[in-house]
């Protein structure tokens, strides 16, 4: 069933002392979905995904998953959680082998056949010593543990932060063949918008604690464009359009980057305005950088 | 009866929604007469895995097109071409298809400081060239 919530939140905030990271996030995640979490260094990523898996409490508002209080998750809820941190810690003197047949025994269900074949596809030696593992090797074996279970619902900090390209299209890879039931759900959280466009069915982005878009990624890409609209008289400086993330006018042309643009929209900017407009199709870096640019920009104002 | 080859290449990182790249895609090679009607395409999950794709978007784009009659499900098969296809939609029609992106054409053209007949040139001599 897609419509079976996994994840939710109303109103959640979290601070550190007198500092709000999260201020207020409104979150239903359903099954199926693919969620890449987007934000700047400090937008609140990591303390999001803390509060969503009971790691870190909640200073107001609720947070759920699978129905359940993070924060006093039962164990059949954990049971159906995969989790990656963005620092993989395990135990040192364990060999690969060891480390995983270890974390096996939590799991009622712990699909062999698939942790050996992560081992493989990954080139992870099975008798090295954790200790020693590089930070992306780290990673790898993080990953292992966390779909070895086939879990409902991963939640990946910052994922591939570690991993070369190579890896990178692996992990790419095994994130497809996991979610290619539609019934598992993921929440990753990245910088590296390249990948996301893969995999990501929905893109939820943290700006200063605030979800400032949360939507299914083509129906982003089909919305948020970059409009230069010339005229042949010069624009007003009240002219602005609805929906526009930043608007920058100069003399007769404006520059608008707009959430909500339709072919309608476009005509009626031509013809209001006796206007040239030409739309500009913007990838996801693209849409993060304009939402993170001054919104206005008017010589003389 | 085997799929045809997957003779397709996806942008990720480009403004356009992959599910609308893989459609625009399939409708080329339908005009261009590469895909023929009664083809089968690459299953919904054979797709996804060599795009690299979510397969979510693969199966988006192949309902649309289903939606738009240029492809149609074939019980327990897949997907097909249809045998009326859409190519039979007046010129006028594709015409206004084409008119978006000549909209570009022109827009850049003009802010190159072109003429009407060097742009004019411009599209003949590509179009020369494909001959």
């Amino acid at each position: 069933m897609m419509s079976e919530l996994i994840i939710e939140s109303q109103s959640l905030h979290r601070s550190f002392g007198s500092t709000a990271v999260l201020k207020g996030i409104d979150l239903s995640i359903q099954r199926g979905m693919v969620v890449g979490l987007l934000g700047v260094n400090g937008s609140g990523k990591s303390t999001l995904i803390k509060c969503l898996l009971g790691l870190l409490r909640v200073s107001a508002g609720q947070a759920r998953v699978f129905g359940e209080d993070p924060w006093v998750l039962s164990g059949a809820a954990k049971a159906r959680l995969g989790y990656v941190p963005q620092d993989v810690k395990l135990y040192p003197w364990m060999t690969v082998t060891q480390v995983i047949g270890y974390t096996a025994a939590f799991y009622p269900k712990w699909d062999f056949a698939l942790s050996e074949k992560l081992i493989r596809r990954w080139d992870l030696d099975r008798d090295r010593r954790v200790g020693p593992l590089s930070p992306g090797q780290l990673q790898k074996l993080g990953l292992i543990l966390a779909l070895g279970h086939r879990p409902d619902l991963l939640i990946l900090d910052e994922p591939v932060a570690a991993l070369d390209p190579v890896a990178r299209r692996e992990f790419l890879k095994s994130l497809l063949e996991v979610t290619q039931d539609e019934q598992h759900t993921v929440l990753f959280s990245t910088h590296i918008t390249s990948d996301l466009e893969r995999v990501a069915s929905h893109v939820a982005l943290l700006k200063e604690g605030r979800l400032a878009l949360f939507e299914d990624l083509d129906t982003i890409k089909d919305r948020v464009k970059r409009l230069r609209i010339s005229t042949s008289g010069p624009l007003p400086h009240s002219f602005s359009v609805t929906g526009a993330l930043r608007t920058e006018v100069t003399g007769q042309t404006a520059l608008v980057a707009a959430t909500n643009v339709s072919d309608r929209m476009v005509s009626d900017l031509r013809s209001q305005w006796d206007a040239e407009v030409d739309v500009e199709d913007l990838n996801l870096e693209e849409i993060f950088l304009e939402l993170h640019q001054e919104p206005d920009r008017r010589p003389g104002l | 009866m085997a799929s045809v080859p997957i003779q397709f290449e996806i942008h990720p990182s480009s403004g356009v929604p992959i599910f609308r790249q893989i459609m625009d895609q399939v409708r080329a090679q339908v005009a261009s007469g590469r895909l023929k009607a009664g083809d089968l395409l690459p299953s919904v999950r054979q797709m996804g895995a060599e795009l690299q794709v979510n397969m979510m978007t693969v199966s988006k784009a192949y309902s649309r097109l289903e939606a738009e009659g240029v492809l149609e499900r074939d019980r327990g098969m897949g997907m097909r071409v249809r045998t009326a296809s859409p190519t039979s939609a007046s010129v006028g029609d594709r015409q206004q298809e084409l008119r978006e992106l000549v909209d570009h054409v022109a827009t850049r053209g003009l802010q190159l400081g072109l003429t009407d007949e060097q742009i004019v040139a411009v599209v003949k001599m590509v179009l020369k060239e494909r001959r």
